[in-house]
């Protein structure tokens, strides 16, 4: 085995072969819907992507959870197919469709076989377009969201990241669950969505991306009639949101109450940075090492050296206005105070000694080798091509990510972790058997126990 | 009782399917069977290893080993010893990660396509000479039971899902939940893993799949030299199914601070070989894929009988089991909401789908099936998965035939055989106060 390495190192590597997107091309439809399109094959399958500026920093103030009841909704009828017609048309084909909202966009996807792509598009058009809101549909996807409210609360990790994320955000655009809440929930009328959709749904605020078996061509066409007649929202600018330098609840412990569990769910976070921030590839590296891979800093000594945890990670969530930066994890109730301290040792020991030129190295060949599985399906494809375009990450992102990577130095490594790895103390929150945990917290900050039952 | 699926199916290859899985395959002369999937789209390779055993093959006292077992195959070997899988492969461009069920247990790394020969190297000196230290145990023991904790124990349904199995299964090893039960966990010694090692993990016991960007000649070549030399183990012992006959519907009651009530039913299904397993696909299919399948219209939309509700029929090589599971809104009761299930199995069983149901139903399956392939992991893991459940993965070329050939008389038959109420076993979810 030594020997054949030796013989093989003496060739030059041949250089990594490139990796491309699909060439894409670009129309708008006479309603004004930016189209991008890449064909690609071999399978019979298109993956559709409508992307709109209606995340849920577009909710109203009182009606938080508005634009992802929403999207939730525009498929249970329209001017012309009843919800049962829509299912029926999508589904029979066996196509099928789906709505997300994150903080900054709402999406819709649509996979389907080639053959029926323009009756899909058509079905997405007219959801889009002409949604009806029907009054009793509204009624009962408010009930069953409340079911599922209170539900949630027997979930601890759906909780513990609900308490984490108005810990970090507080007040600001970022802060409200993209679910909304019970009370704001149970307020919403159809003519809340009326609104809403008028407002906010609109082309000039929606990139459609089709990437798969069929020619760009077609897709132009076939978007122009499906489009056709959308009118503009009334509010088609995106809504600004302001950069974030310190976290709501930074310095403070959150202590969620809830008695029957024998484990504590934890969370640790502070500051990150924006979408299409030039530390990305720094951080990005350094996370890597710090606890993003199985052989990350964190996942050692938690994992394997103590046992604490079946699962440990760190990672930076970025969106378009700011971001955050965090270690998720949990344990037996006993050792609770025992994964904060071993956690925020690693934290401590990388901001102040950074990384070795083997870790970096590692972590840049781990990167780069995985990347190219971001352009292996369809729907992967038309996720990075509708970010590039969405975030302004630059239409070379994908081409010259491996190379970017590669450029990071371990002084901008050490750069990253010095303004990341929390600079000012984080906010904790922790999910547990607070009677036991509580006394295991002191000395980490002003502790105050929430019951769980504020979370719905 | 009617005879379920009285004829079978013509099995004609999907040509479709044959153009994406040009499929090398061999077998080495330790018994270790391989399979290579070449595929230029995208410079990464995934490569799976199916080991033919999962709690299926466990006895009481050491459940959960299968499981334990497969966290210890990442704490190092003679030639890459502890901490040096993962590093030596991270390192390289690439990942693992591996999961352990009823009947198998599955390993799989996707990596950059220069690293396949230290890949190769590395799993194939695991399989070789795993290594296990009684600290590297010690330490994973308590991994596996925080898992336990997080999906099990604080984890609503896992809780019923574990109830469920228990009374399903009096004698089948499928009796006991995979991760195992708790004393288990902490009782498992080393010499058992190393017994388990020697018995499962042999090349004779186990199929390589290598699906991606490889040359074919030059793949085998690698795996014969680095496989080659493994000694063939000893041919593990038949799993016996000594499960009786259920006589009568079986149920249990959990009490747990809950918001809500909720209900996990499982009927005893039919084993993956029988033609009866592709009938209750089409059957799920009809009923729970989808907003517009009958289950979700029926019980969520129209009776608003539950907020969630999912029918599970998961593939197994003794029978398995039918899993429905119903979350329901709080203050809600239970036994209405069964009923409004039960009236929908009986109408199937009576009325079968309709027509377009039918073809509804076949033309997800196909999809799906599609979908499945579009990835290097996709592809290798199908074909490990039919070969180990089917005996071969050519089965994946014939199934869109014989899904297609389904008539709506199997239908019928087979949700009046599997939905007896017999057959069933019902969990259900009282909620009581919080401790606290």
């Amino acid at each position: 085995m030594a020997l054949r390495s030796q013989a093989t190192a003496k060739k030059a590597p041949p250089p990594p072969r490139p990796i491309r997107l699909p060439s894409t091309t670009e129309t708008t439809t006479s309603s004004g819907l930016k189209v991008l399109a890449a064909e690609r094959g071999p399978l019979p399958l298109v993956s559709i992507r409508l992307v709109l500026h209606a995340g849920s920093i577009t909710d109203p103030k009182d009606k938080e959870g508005l634009a992802d009841f929403t999207v939730r909704l525009l498929r249970r009828g329209t001017e012309t197919l009843s919800a049962d017609a829509i299912d029926e048309a999508i589904e029979f084909v066996g196509a099928s469709l789906s709505g997300g909202v994150s903080e900054d966009l709402m999406s819709l996807y649509v996979t389907t076989p080639a053959e029926h792509f323009s009756s899909m598009l058509a079905v997405l058009g007219q959801i889009v377009r002409e949604p009806s809101f029907p009054e009793k549909e509204v009624e009962l996807a408010r009930e069953r969201t409340l079911a599922q409210f209170a539900n949630d609360l027997d979930d601890p990790d759906t909780i513990t990241s609900r308490a984490f994320n108005r810990a970090l955000w507080g007040e600001h655009p970022y802060g409200h669950d993209v679910g909304g809440k019970a009370a704001h929930v149970r307020t919403f009328t159809r003519e809340d969505l009326v609104r809403f959709h008028r407002e906010r749904i609109g082309p000039q605020t929606a990139l459609l991306v089709v990437v798969g078996a069929v020619k760009p061509e077609v897709v132009a066409a076939e978007a122009e009639k499906a489009f056709a007649g959308w009118a503009p929202a009334e509010q088609g600018t995106p809504v600004a949101v302001p950069t974030v330098a310190r976290m709501a609840q930074a310095g403070k412990v959150i202590l969620v109450d809830k008695p029957d569990q024998t484990q504590s769910q934890v969370r640790i976070g502070g500051p990150g940075y924006r979408l299409g921030h030039p530390d990305y590839f720094a951080a990005a590296a350094m996370n890597i090492v710090l606890g993003g891979g199985f052989t990350s800093r964190l996942v050692n000594e938690i994992r394997v050296e103590r046992g604490l945890s079946y699962g440990v990670g760190s990672y930076f969530d970025a969106m378009s206005a700011a971001g955050s930066f965090a270690i998720s994890t949990f344990t037996k109730t006993a050792s609770t105070r025992e994964i904060i301290d071993v956690a925020l040792a690693e934290v401590a020991k990388m901001r102040t000694g950074g990384i070795t030129p083997r870790e970096l190295k590692t972590a840049q060949t781990y990167l780069a080798g995985l990347y190219p599985l971001r352009t292996e399906t369809n729907e992967s494809v038309a996720s990075v091509i509708a970010d590039i375009r969405v975030y302004g990450l630059g239409e070379d992102w994908v081409e010259k990510f491996r190379e970017r990577l590669h450029a990071v130095t371990a002084k901008q490594v050490k750069e990253a972790a010095a303004k990341y790895l929390f600079p000012e103390p984080p906010v904790i929150v922790v999910l547990g058997r607070a009677a036991e945990a509580k006394k295991l917290l002191k000395g980490l900050g002003p502790i105050r126990v929430v019951p769980v039952s504020e979370y719905a | 009782m009617p005879k379920a699926s009285p004829r079978t199916a013509p099995r004609r290859a999907d040509a479709a399917l044959q153009s994406l899985l040009t499929v090398h395959e061999a077998t080495l002369s330790n018994g270790l069977r391989v399979r290579l999937l070449p595929n230029a789209q995208t410079p990464v390779v995934s490569l799976y290893t199916f080991f033919q055993v999962g709690s299926r093959n466990e006895r009481p006292g050491i459940t959960g080993i299968s499981h334990l077992f497969e966290h210890m195959m990442f704490n190092g070997a003679k030639k890459y010893g502890p901490k040096q899988f993962d590093r030596t492969l991270e390192s390289n461009g690439g990942r693992s990660n591996a999961y352990t069920s009823n009947d198998m247990t599955v390993y799989y790394d996707d990596f950059a396509v220069d690293a396949l020969e230290t890949v190769l190297d590395l799993e194939s000196d695991r399989m070789r000479s795993l290594r296990i230290s009684d600290s590297s145990l010690a330490s994973e023991r308590e991994v596996v039971k925080e898992e336990r904790r997080v999906r099990v124990d604080n984890e609503i349904t896992g809780m019923l899902d574990e109830e469920l199995g228990t009374l399903i299964f009096k004698a089948h090893p499928y009796r006991w939940p995979v991760i195992g039960w708790m004393a288990d966990i902490e009782n498992i010694s080393r010499r058992d893993c190393e017994e388990y090692f020697r018995t499962y993990y042999a090349p004779n016991n186990a199929v390589l799949y290598i699906s991606g960007d490889i040359d074919p000649k030059k793949t085998l070549a690698l795996v014969r030299r680095y496989y080659g030399d493994i000694p063939k183990g000893p041919t593990p012992a038949t799993v016996l199914d000594a499960e009786p006959a259920q006589k009568g519907e079986r149920r249990a009651q959990v009490r747990h601070p809950a918001q809500s009530p909720s209900l996990m039913i499982g009927y005893r299904g039919p084993r993956a070989s029988e033609e009866d397993t592709l009938v209750l696909d089409v059957i799920q299919y009809a009923m729970n894929k989808g907003e517009g399948s009958r289950l979700v219209k029926s019980l969520i939309y129209e009776q608003q009988a539950a907020v969630s509700v999912m029918f599970d029929w998961g593939w197994r090589i003794d029978p398995g089991t039918i899993v429905f599971y119903l979350e329901l809104k709080p203050e809600s009761d239970p036994q209405k909401s069964e009923a409004a299930l039960y009236a929908e199995l009986e109408r199937v069983a009576k009325e079968g789908l309709t027509e377009r149901e039918l073809q509804k139903a076949k033309n997800n399956l196909r999809s799906d099936q599609l979908r499945e392939l579009a990835t290097n992991t996709g592809r290798a893991h199908a074909l490990g998965h039919y070969e180990t459940l089917l005996g071969s993965w050519q089965e994946l070329l014939v199934l869109p035939s014989r899904y297609a050939a389904i008539s709506n008389e199997q239908v019928k038959a087979v949700a009046t055989k599997f939905f007896a109420p017999e057959r069933r076993s019902v969990v259900t979810l009282l909620p009581e106060p919080s401790a606290a």
